[in-house]
């Protein structure tokens, strides 16, 4: 597990500034409940919103802490930064190595391309859980301390939402990266297929044609019916079946491609 | 059994052919240059052998093993130094040298550190903090740690200064002497004349041919200018077998000699001679000369 290892000390920093980031994020916003609890004519200002945008975050549970903190944080920001942050790692831990040329050295020893990709695929999954923690714990506090009432056990479900689905955008990151050795290739498609998966889920949100589709985007699979209060559903697999199948199906390409040949 | 063994091997990239099926074998033993002028297909070839690209045709063998069906077991039997070596910049040289030691299964720390030593490496500073010649001796040292059979290294001197390349030809030669097999690529004659004792020659992705240096040596040219203190001795310096043309201009003549310079410098010694600049060879010369005369000028 060496790969794995190094890489995991490379990120460390990387890990702890998103960690505070995110962390002053949610305490930001969990700081703002007390005030928004109070306010009298809340309903009054959730039913000024077009109708769209209440279904999309699910804005008439807006006056519960739990619906507050699913609109403001679980339905778009959170998911945007995950991604972002996972994204980000995936498309360094393989394309960005082979570009660099630091690639070769590692493929002349015993490690194939196989266990490189295993080893930065873990590496990257382990990053994310840690980062989910760091979510959740914060955000458990949060709860308690401004009077929000989320379970923490509601919030895992939630924050597991958030990891799986940086998993499955990171882990196309690393396939397709094993399988151009680009950079641009690792970060353009995945950009795209995340919005091309969002986009499907605020249409089958919309509308009622094209809700059939809808099971199909991840976004839906981890956003559906909360986060928070979800519970934990069987769908989430879909997302770690995602994520596993495209590093599964990027490997023997990877085996058997030239290494630093599109440089 | 060979050390390197290859059959027709052939690369594209894309519709560009880089490699037209090259026929090589390196025995288990003496050190082999392999020289080619930039472009030639050097490192194309090396990428084969270590198994970072795949053959478009043909085939490669590191000591009989594959090197596309049987990748590691031929990986494991190599140091490898890439043309354009890069390590992490953000990991000490002693660091860096210790991860690729966990890669292979654990080498010898104290081979790191006597090679370092001996290349004067210093193995805290950082990668990202070092000249390009000092990571070249990175690369150098994680080609040699393990004390792999077979040393396969690109180009390896560019970029060293006069110091470590003597300390790395030394390297070379105590390898060879301990059995290990090493194959070096150079598109520059006096290096690998100065370690090799077989060259391979490629031009254009074709082999041209495989010598005993010495051999190549007594047929390259090479120009030398002698300055003189007095009259250049024309007529005796004509004489020498060696000399193909002469020309004086004042006091300095021109020269082109083919294989050794011993005779020459013999005959001149004894007019005061003020100074002489040997030109290294170019290999584009040593191919046309080669082939000039292997093949009869119609
Ligand atoms: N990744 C690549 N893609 C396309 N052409 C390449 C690539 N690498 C090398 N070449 C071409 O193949 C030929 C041989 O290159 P190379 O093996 O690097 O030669 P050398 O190492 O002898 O200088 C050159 O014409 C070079 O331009
Ligand atoms: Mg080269």
């Amino acid at each position: 597990m060496t790969v794995f290892l190094k890489s995991l000390r490379d990120q460390r920093r990387g890990i702890i500034g998103w960690s505070v980031g995110i962390a002053a994020l949610v305490l930001l916003e969990s700081a703002m409940w007390p005030t928004v609890r109070d306010m009298p004519d809340l309903d009054a200002f959730v039913a000024n919103y077009p109708e769209a945008l209440r279904k999309l975050f699910d804005l008439d549970n807006f006056a519960s802490g739990a619906g507050f903190i699913n609109a403001e944080l679980f339905s778009a920001v959170l998911p945007v930064l995950f991604i972002i942050f996972a994204v980000g790692r995936g498309v360094r831990l393989v394309a960005g190595e082979e570009e660099a040329g630091t690639l070769d050295i590692v493929l002349v020893t015993p490690v194939t391309p196989a266990r490189f990709l295993a080893e930065q695929a873990a590496a990257l999954a382990t990053s994310l859980a840690a980062l989910g923690v760091v979510l959740w714990s914060t955000a458990a506090l949060c709860s308690a301390a401004f009077g929000l009432g989320v379970r923490p056990l509601d919030l895992a479900g939630a924050c597991l939402s958030m990891v799986l689905l940086g998993a499955e955008f990171g882990a196309l990151a690393l396939a397709v990266g094993a399988l151009t050795g680009r950079r641009a290739a690792a970060v353009a498609v995945p950009a795209v297929a995340a919005v091309a998966a969002y986009v499907l889920f605020v249409a089958g949100q919309l509308v009622d044609a094209v809700k059939g589709w809808q099971p199909l985007s991840p976004f839906h699979q981890a956003l559906e019916g909360g986060p928070i209060g979800a519970g934990l559903p069987g769908r989430y697999l879909w997302l770690v079946a995602g994520a596993a199948a495209v590093i599964i199906a990027a490997a023997p390409v990877f085996t058997r491609r030239d290494i630093g040949a599109a440089r | 059994m060979d050390a390197i063994r290859t059959w027709g091997l052939t690369k594209n990239y894309g519709r560009r052919t880089a490699l037209r099926g090259i026929d090589l074998s390196v025995p288990a033993g003496p050190v082999c240059g392999y020289l080619g002028p930039n472009g030639a297909g050097k490192t194309t070839t090396i990428r084969l052998l270590v198994g970072l690209l795949r053959p478009t045709s043909g085939a490669a063998a590191v000591f009989g093993h594959d090197t596309v069906r049987d990748r590691e077991r031929a990986q494991r039997l190599v140091g490898y130094l890439p043309g354009e070596f890069v390590a992490y910049p953000d990991l000490t040289a002693g660091r860096y040298l210790e991860h690729l030691g966990r890669l292979r299964g654990g080498a010898d720390p104290s081979a790191v550190a006597r090679l370092a030593e001996r290349l004067d490496l210093d193995l805290t500073a950082r990668i990202g903090t070092l000249s390009h010649g000092n990571r070249q001796k990175v690369g150098i040292v994680q080609a040699f740690a393990h004390d792999p059979p077979l040393l396969i290294l690109d180009e390896p001197t560019a970029g060293l200064d006069p110091i470590a390349q003597r300390e790395f030809l030394a390297m070379v030669r105590e390898a060879r002497d301990r059995g290990r097999t090493v194959f070096l690529s150079s598109h520059v004659l006096s290096e690998v004349e100065a370690v090799a004792d077989r060259v391979a020659m490629l031009s254009q992705g074709r082999l041209l041919v495989t010598e005993a240096v010495d051999k190549l040596k007594s047929r390259a040219q090479r120009r030398i200018d002698l300055i003189f203190d007095t009259d250049p001795p024309e007529e005796p310096l004509r004489a020498v077998p060696e000399v193909r043309s002469c020309t004086v201009a004042g006091r300095a003549v021109h020269l082109m000699v083919e294989g050794s310079t011993a005779r020459l410098l013999q005959v001149a010694a004894p007019h005061r001679v003020v100074s002489v600049v040997t030109h290294e060879p170019d290999l584009e010369e040593i191919f046309v000369n080669y082939y000039s005369r292997e093949v009869p000028q119609p």
